[in-house]
């Protein structure tokens, strides 16, 4: 009994080892239809929505560039001649120092070397009595520290210097006064006038002299003519006497015409020597009347020169106290020269304190690049966030130290607290944009229908419609549309792609 | 023989469930870099160079999208010198992490640089022609602080925690946020892992390091710990060798023989315990051996 249990049971084992075996056959190879269908067809997908915006749209520029100051400057002092060697430079600014006008750039055997706003370089010592553009921009520069009272005239007058003695004072200097060449000068100016006042009078005294010489002369050489010609009168005379007379021999007849014939002589020299006489004094006269007049211009010129280098005993401002830029402030770049050195020539090397950054821009970007236009200057990882403006714009690639695809472009940044230079800054500059607040969707959602139009597929009640629109201005990923039929409004959602499920592990 | 029959009909009970139960395929999981598949992960390395090139775009900075190829030996070129082998590599420079530290940015060093390999030649030449303060920020913008990891060097060891700037953006738009952490296994690595005699293993390889004087208790947290422990000395990687103060020299000494002794006892125990009982593992669960 047991036995056949067994082989019951055995048996029954064997058909369940059977049935197990045809079950791993059959879940592994036999599918239904059914089953195949459901595992080939493509997932059921679904609309990914995003929702229609109201934004501004702008199409940009991006690049970078690095901010620096303003190109560098040399600053060099020119010799002045009021002095008769240049002084040693005892101070120097630190390099970076920021440098206004009015402020001391070096100084130079205790006299300073002062910086102010001006397109003229220094190139003269300025004195009472010269003019000219450097004198007209001292003054205005005088005129915004505060000094110089009243318009400016380009002359070095009086108020000029009581504005430079001011300036001076204020500095804690004393302005540069007369030189001792200069007061030398002058003493000899004085002596040499005081001869030339003498040379005047006496001139005037020798002419009033030749009108008196000219009188006498004419006086004598008339008072000779007429004693002359009365020794005619008597010469005549007697010839007629001896000629009317018979018993006059001939001897005494010849002798009479003989007496005449003199007396005429006499009387033609007389005129003649009177008419010389009379000439000459003229002459004298004229001589002196020329020197008197040489006389008295001199000592005018004298005068006047005396005058004027007395003027110039006063405030005077040597050309190498003084360093004209064109735009003030300034950071100093570097300093070339050392304490002890002479203060003439290249000194230091400053920039304008004017941030620029210099950037370019590939051959394809730079048509949209315009002189004026406005960028936002960021730099993200900094929080760096300024504006500024383009100033210029290369003519060609290559130029500025970029390769030749691209063209250099600077832009002038605009005040900011924030220290930019040095830095690498992102410029992003609008170069399109649509100013406004406009219906906007991401370019993806912006399909084209089999007619040409654009269109939409916007979610409406729970199911999608589309909505044909007009495409618009293209930036950021986004791009304004304008429906030609039905409403797009802000909220609204519209489809921008099919989501189907990914595989597991795929990222 | 009652106890018989109850014992056949269970067995009976077992192999009639058993057929449908064997017909289950093993694990799916790919057999690249966090358990992609080759693939997916051409796909994912495409999408990424893209979106880091996009990101650097707004920058204002050019970026080249690096190809498959390019990535791909980015991560070959990680602990590897042309013409040495791997064990050579290990006594010379332990995992290259300190022991090869120059402080320079990747597209500035010269010899052994995974991280310029896989940006690419075309990337690196740009690179080099930015001014100093545009290469400073540029690769603020692509690696963010740490400027050793780069996309294929993350890829590479599978821990894309270092990352930063345009290269972490781009990642986590293409990765999922459970990937972008320094704890993350991938699926392979997580069902090897799950098995008792690995577990044991690493209980062993604790146990061994403790020995040798190191507090590290998986092969995947020392290369973490030298490399944390180097940026906490050069100020995150950006000090060269000659900005370095003294102490800072002679703490980079200290851990580039800490790094080459660590190394040597892990490549000891890797290759004792670790690589065959992987092999094993991946063989019963995947019937064959994984790379």
């Amino acid at each position: 009994m047991t036995q056949q249990r067994i082989r019951v049971l055995g048996g029954v084992l064997g058909i369940v080892a059977v049935a197990a075996l045809a079950g791993w056959w059959g879940f592994t190879h036999v599918k239904s239809p059914a089953d195949v269908a459901a595992r080939t067809a493509a997932p059921t997908p679904s609309a990914i929505l995003v929702p229609v915006e109201e934004r501004v749209l702008s199409s940009n520029v991006v690049t970078r560039g690095t901010a620096r100051f303003g190109l560098p400057q040399p600053v060099s002092i020119a010799p002045s001649m009021l002095k008769a060697q240049p002084g040693l430079i005892t101070t120097l600014p630190a390099k970076n120092a920021s440098l206004r006008e009015g402020e001391v750039l070096l100084r130079a055997s205790g006299r300073p070397v002062f910086l102010l706003e001006g397109r003229t370089p220094a190139y003269r010592d300025l004195m009472p009595g010269v003019s000219g553009d450097d004198v007209y921009q001292l003054q205005v520069a005088l005129m915004r520290l505060g000094h110089f009272k009243g318009a400016p005239t380009g002359e070095f007058d009086a108020a000029t210097g009581r504005a430079v003695t001011a300036w001076y004072r204020g500095a804690g200097f004393d302005a540069f006064g007369p030189t001792e060449e200069q007061q030398a000068q002058v003493r000899v100016m004085e002596r040499e006038l005081a001869d030339a006042e003498k040379l005047r009078v006496s001139t005037a005294g020798a002419m009033a002299g030749a009108d008196l010489g000219i009188e006498s002369a004419r006086a004598t050489a008339d008072h000779d003519e007429r004693v002359a010609k009365s020794e005619l009168a008597a010469a005549n005379a007697e010839r007629s006497r001896v000629v009317l007379d018979p018993r006059q021999p001939e001897a005494a007849r010849s002798a009479a015409e003989a007496a005449v014939l003199k007396a005429e002589a006499g009387v033609k020299a007389a005129r003649l020597s009177g008419e010389l006489a009379v000439r000459n004094a003229v002459d004298a006269k004229k001589s002196a009347e020329i020197d008197a007049r040489l006389a008295s211009e001199r000592a005018d010129r004298q005068t006047a020169d005396l005058k004027a280098a007395r003027l110039r005993l006063g405030v005077q401002l040597p050309v190498d106290e003084i360093v004209f830029m064109p735009a003030l402030p300034v950071r100093v770049q570097e300093v070339t020269a050392v304490v002890g050195d002479a203060a003439r020539g290249p000194v230091l090397t400053v920039t304008d304190n004017q941030l620029s950054v210099d950037s370019a821009v590939p051959l394809e970007s730079a048509p949209f690049v315009k002189v004026g236009m406005s960028v936002e200057i960021s730099e993200p990882a900094l929080g760096v966030n300024a504006r500024g403006t383009v100033v210029r714009v290369a003519d060609g690639p290559g130029t500025n130290g970029v390769d030749g695809y691209h063209f250099y472009f600077e832009v002038r940044v605009d005040r900011t607290s924030t220290p930019l230079q040095g830095y690498s800054l992102r410029l992003t500059i609008p170069i399109q944009s649509s100013k406004t607040a406009v219906i906007a969707v991401p370019i993806s959602a912006v399909s084209l229908a089999s007619d040409g139009t654009s269109r939409l597929q916007v979610q409406e009640g729970g199911k999608l419609e589309y909505v044909v629109v007009k495409p618009g201005l293209s930036a950021d990923g986004f791009i304004e549309v304008t429906p030609i039929k039905g409403t797009l409004k802000r909220g609204q959602l519209v489809v921008v792609g099919y989501e189907s499920a990914a595989p597991a592990g795929t990222p | 023989m009652r106890q018989s029959i109850q014992t056949i009909a269970g067995l009976a009970v077992l192999v009639l469930f058993a057929g449908p139960a064997s017909a289950q395929s093993p694990p799916k999981t790919g057999t690249e870099e966090f358990g992609l598949s080759q693939r997916d992960l051409v796909q994912a390395i495409e999408k990424v160079e893209a979106l880091i090139a996009k990101c650097m775009r707004e920058q204002g900075f050019t970026y080249v999208p690096a190809d498959y190829a390019t990535v791909r030996s980015g991560m070959t070129a990680d602990k590897s010198i042309p013409g040495m082998s791997d064990e050579e590599f290990v006594q010379k420079y332990g995992w290259g992490i300190s022991t090869l530290y120059d402080g320079r940015p990747p597209q500035l060093g010269e010899g052994y640089n995974p991280a310029r390999v896989g940006l690419g030649p075309r990337n690196v030449e740009m690179y080099r022609k930015l001014s100093p303060a545009d290469q400073v920020a540029y690769n603020r913008a692509l690696l963010g602080t740490n400027l050793s990891v780069t996309f294929a060097v993350a890829l590479e060891s599978e821990d894309f925690s270092g990352c930063g700037g345009c290269t972490r953006t781009a990642i986590a738009q293409v990765f999922k946020p459970e990937q972008m952490t320094a704890t993350y296994y991938n699926p392979t690595d997580a069902l090897v892992h799950q098995d008792p005699r690995l577990k044991e293993a690493l209980r062993y390889y604790a146990l061994e390091m403790r020995k040798a004087g190191f507090t590290l208790n998986s092969p995947d947290e020392a290369e973490n710990h030298i490399r944390h422990r180097l940026a906490s000395i050069t100020e995150g990687g950006t000090l060269t060798l000659a900005a370095m103060s003294p102490e800072q020299r002679a703490a980079l000494k200290e851990l580039q023989t800490y790094e080459l002794r660590a190394a040597k006892k892990n490549r000891e125990l890797k290759v004792a315990v670790f690589d065959p009982l992987e092999a094993k593992i991946q063989r019963e669960l995947f019937a064959r051996e994984i790379k």
